[in-house]
């Protein structure tokens, strides 16, 4: 079925056949205007770079470069053809641990970030719907979490989970969901008090239903421009444990490099290049996510556009 | 005017300590100040020399405290019967003028000298002595760290006030240098075996830790420093400096920045790249010395308890000889000295380091970077490449093992160390998961047997009877009160013929003969590999050499500086009398802090390239920071409406 064949024929149209209709007509209308934003464009360019890089990374630099043993340059060698953005201290490519750190940045980040998503949004949906003892409870474990300093909660699960990138996902993941939980709740409160769910109530909707079928699809506009700003925040959070020493040993991320550098004296070498590289990268990424999110936030919230 | 100048140290010490530590700290801080004013003879020319170092003691707590570091203190604050020297580790006195064997060779009887006073006034006396003998020979807890010197001792008896008597069962060549720390009696007998395991140990300016070496402790804070005092009771002398500081950093740029700036006078296992930055800086003199430290991998060859019960979760694969003998052919030793080390050490074969030339073995069977041959002794004990590229034996399990590295080495040489590991033992098959953990946690992972392989590294004393005897079965892990305790033994060895020749090398005195055993027990572990050993590192050391003088280094002329078996170096300590021509602003505390760095520090000019590196790394924060603000405001903006927080 097609779309004109949905057009010449709306009379036989399933509900669900609408609902499928109008959000097709939505995202269309949302493609257009984010590509009216230039802003937007520049981030999605930019973050496209890093992703073609990351997933291309064992086509560029084969596993073997990041091998200590088999690097054979110089350490602390400053860029040249050969090594464009220098080497480190074992004589390794610069440029392979940045290319190869990409992958790890931007799964990680993502990863956590949907995990913080999927925490965030069903604590906040159930904590707006479910008004009594249950969402006050959900609600003062959500503040409880707000309130408890991020970084040391970070760095306690970290040890007591040990160095692994899931274990690096998952203490992202559970430290920096209620901050969307409050969002979402919000937001919730506020699509609970309009009347048609008054009405679905009515025609006996059931809790799973409302909160599926009817709050769900209208807080997912905010999830999403909140979910590509917490990307970047995830990143940077990853950064910040791997540069603290509880990264992956066996992975190498942006944040590893530069714990490395720290580490190996690459201050006192003077050697720019290697904490400058990774740095720059989480930069430009992080900055890449914001664009995208202030661009998707003005396109389903005008009102926010005009700031 | 260097009166002047020392004292302006101290009070930035404090103040810049007050800063970071807030008023908690200020307090003492303050009342250090006045102690050192109220100290007559001292008023004015308090001296403090500050050591840099990378790595806190473990405890302050002589029968805990296993890092080489916490032994610096333990060997300012007590004294031993007999000393190594500071030229050669010839044997010297020490709290003992003399010593002699009984004719019967049956005990030993030492002469403690006359008139010697603890720190705290109270007289030393040999019943000390006895006293701190018997406390090791009878506990178990204080066995850990110095069973190894008495396990040949029955009693030490004080027969008088000067006079140790060490009956012992079988004659022995170590009686001459037991590295047994004397201690107060009348401290220690109220902390009873139980409390000891416990009890850290730390003096306050209030309450000096109580010992009669040139050294008191009289605060730490762990993880930042330790203050040790000059102990006017030393029986040497009272040495010139009056304090001496142990700072720790969190990493060796600022070490290295450290010493530049003057914050210190000595800076301690530098990383290479560091103490290559600090060469040819006016007013600092860098020293690669020699040391008697060595790095191993050490393997769970079947962690059990002194019984022999089996304990532990280690890969029993690993129990196999031929697999680690493999093992030591995949490794490339020069290139771990090369790139970990920067060239500050040499390639390691046996547990006696080559410093001690005399004990030390060259084996016939030299091991060296041979993948090919790793390779083909791997397939000839049975261990066929699988279909994933990792080798397995005939049962089907996998060579993978779990690697433990050090999270808190110095500049980081341990995970780097562990890299080239994982690389080298993947090139011929084998796979290795790295995890990187604290030492502290490493020990107690140790001792209960819940590893596969690690990296870390032993000081070897001048007699290797101490090291030998990390390799005896009855140094594995023993159960207590029904928990585990780690015993010295890391790699759980355990061979009847190996705890014989360390019986015999115990109670045998003809030198020559001895250091056969020796080496015949360094063959052995050479050739059954509990340990593979990657290198035997140097001491890259740096001080400031216009601000301190005096420096003896151990053995001369090229060895280690500080810590030492000894204190000489701090013994013989002196501030360079005209250091400091340096205009000062005199009299303003607030000041002081910042005011020794213009005037001392011209070699900062040259660092410039330093200052760019800096200013871009604070350039990338401040974008950083500036993307994460806008991005949570945009946050708080989007749920503004309905909620606040």
């Amino acid at each position: 079925m097609s779309t004109s064949e949905i057009h010449d024929n709306p009379a036989r149209l399933s509900p669900r056949g609408i609902v499928r209709m109008r959000r097709r007509a939505a995202l269309h209308k949302f493609t257009r205007s984010f590509r009216h934003s230039p802003s937007g464009m520049v981030g999605l360019c930019l973050l496209g770079v890093f992703v073609v890089v990351a997933v291309a990374a064992p086509l560029v630099f084969p596993r073997s470069a990041l091998d200590v043993t088999q690097a054979i340059a110089n350490p602390f060698q400053p860029p040249s053809w050969d090594y464009p953005l220098g080497t480190d201290d074992s004589g390794r490519s610069v440029l392979a641990l940045v290319v190869w750190g990409a992958r790890i940045s931007l799964l990680v980040g993502l990863a956590a970030t949907v995990l913080s998503m999927v925490i965030g949004t069903t604590v906040g949906i159930s904590s707006g719907h479910f008004r009594g003892w249950t969402g006050g409870a959900l609600d003062r474990v959500t503040d409880w979490f707000l309130v408890i300093p991020y970084l040391p909660l970070a760095i306690v699960l970290a040890t007591v989970l040990g160095r692994s990138m899931l274990n690096i996902i998952i203490v992202i993941g559970v430290t920096s969901w209620p901050g969307t939980a409050r969002l979402i709740r919000a937001q919730t409160l506020s699509v609970e008090g309009r009347p048609y769910l008054e009405r679905a109530k009515a025609l006996g909707a059931g809790h799973y239903h409302q909160m599926t079928r009817h709050v769900l699809p209208n807080v997912t506009p905010l999830v999403l421009a909140n979910t590509t700003l917490a990307v970047s925040i995830s990143i940077l959070s990853e950064t910040t444990l791997s540069f603290l020493g509880l990264g992956d040993p066996d992975n190498v991320s942006w944040g590893s490099i530069l714990e490395q550098g720290f580490q190996a004296g690459a201050i006192s070498q003077g050697a720019w290049w290697y904490l400058g590289a990774p740095g720059v990268c989480v930069v430009l990424v992080v900055l890449a996510f914001n664009l995208i999110g202030r661009a998707v936030e003005g396109i389903l919230d005008p009102r926010a556009a005009g700031r | 005017m260097s009166s002047l100048s020392v004292r302006t140290r101290l009070l930035a010490g404090c103040s810049v300590a007050a800063l970071i530590l807030g008023a908690g700290l200020a307090g003492a801080g303050l009342s250090g100040t006045a102690s050192a004013a109220d100290d007559p003879g001292a008023s004015s020319t308090r001296s403090v020399f500050t050591v840099g170092m990378t790595q806190d003691i473990d405890s302050a707590n002589p029968f805990t405290g296993i890092v080489a570091v916490a032994y610096e203190m333990f060997q300012m604050e007590y004294p031993t019967l007999t000393e190594y020297s500071a030229s050669d580790f010839s044997i010297v006195p020490g709290l003992a003028e003399s010593w002699s064997e009984a004719a019967d060779k049956k005990s030993w009887t030492y002469k403690i000298r006359a008139g010697l006073t603890w720190s705290d006034g109270q007289p030393l006396t040999a019943a000390d002595a006895a006293y701190s003998f018997n406390r090791v020979i009878n506990g178990q807890y204080e066995r850990t760290n110095y069973g190894s010197y008495v396990g040949n001792i029955t009693k030490a008896v004080a027969t008088d006030a000067t006079t140790l008597v060490l009956s012992v069962e079988k004659p022995s060549p170590i009686m001459e240098k037991l590295l047994v720390y004397i201690i107060p009696e009348h401290i220690w007998k109220s902390i009873d075996e139980k409390a000891i395991k416990s009890y850290k140990n730390e003096g306050t300016l209030a309450s000096p830790t109580v010992g009669a070496g040139p050294y008191v402790m009289i605060e730490r804070r762990v993880g930042q420093f330790i203050r040790m005092q000059a102990n006017p009771n030393f029986w040497r002398g009272k040495p010139a400096v009056d304090e001496i500081v142990f700072k720790i950093y969190k990493n060796q740029d600022a070490l290295g920045q450290a010493l530049k700036k003057g914050e210190i006078d000595f800076a301690d296992s530098l990383e290479s790249n560091v103490f290559k930055s600090l060469q040819n800086i006016p007013g600092i003199t860098t020293v690669s010395s020699t040391y008697s430290g060595f790095n191993e991998l050490s393997f769970n060859t079947g962690a059990a308890l002194d019984d022999g019960t089996p304990i532990g979760d280690g890969n029993p694969l690993l129990k196999d000889k031929a697999l680690r003998q493999a093992l030591g052919w995949a490794i490339d030793r020069d290139a771990l000295v090369a790139k970990v080390l920067g060239g500050s050490g040499s390639p390691a074969s046996t547990i006696v380091p080559t410093m001690y030339a005399a004990l030390h073995l060259d084996p016939a069977n030299p091991v060296t970077y041979d993948p090919t041959k790793a390779k083909s002794l791997l397939d000839a004990a049975g261990y066929a490449v699988g279909s994933d590229g990792i080798r397995a034996d005939a049962k089907g399990n996998r060579l993978s093992f779990r690697l433990l590295a050090r999270s808190d080495s110095s500049g980081g040489a341990s995970t780097k160390a562990a890299a080239f590991i994982k690389g080298y033992f993947a090139a011929v098959g084998v796979e290795v998961t790295t995890k990187v953990i604290s030492s502290d946690a490493l020990t107690e992972i140790i001792g209960q047997g819940n590893f596969d392989i690690f990296e870390w590294g032993w000081v070897v004393e001048p007699d290797p009877n101490y090291q030998l005897s990390t390799f005896t079965c009855a140094n594995r892990s023993y159960v207590d009160g029904g928990s585990t305790y780690a015993n010295l033994s890391d790699s759980f060895y355990c061979n009847p013929a190996y705890d014989a020749l360390f019986e015999q090398q115990g109670v045998e005195t003809d030198v020559a003969k001895r250091t056969a055993m020796i080496k015949q027990m360094q063959q052995m572990l050479y050739d059954d590999a509990p340990y593979i050993l990657t290198y035997y590192y140097d001491n890259p050391e740096a001080y400031r050499s216009d601000r301190f003088t005096g420096f003896v280094p151990q053995p001369a002329p090229k060895g280690s500086l500080l810590f030492q078996y000894g204190t000489w170096s701090y013994e013989n300590l002196k501030p360079v009398s005209e250091v400091t021509a340096t205009p000062e602003s005199p009299g303003s505390t607030n000041t002081a802090s910042a005011a020794p760095d213009p005037g001392t520090q011209p070699e900062s000019t040259p660092s410039s390239s330093w200052g760019l590196i800096a200013g871009i790394v604070i350039l990338a924060l401040v974008i950083i920071v500036v993307v994460v603000v806008l991005a949570q405001r945009r946050n708080r903006d989007l749920d503004v409406d309905d909620d606040r927080e």
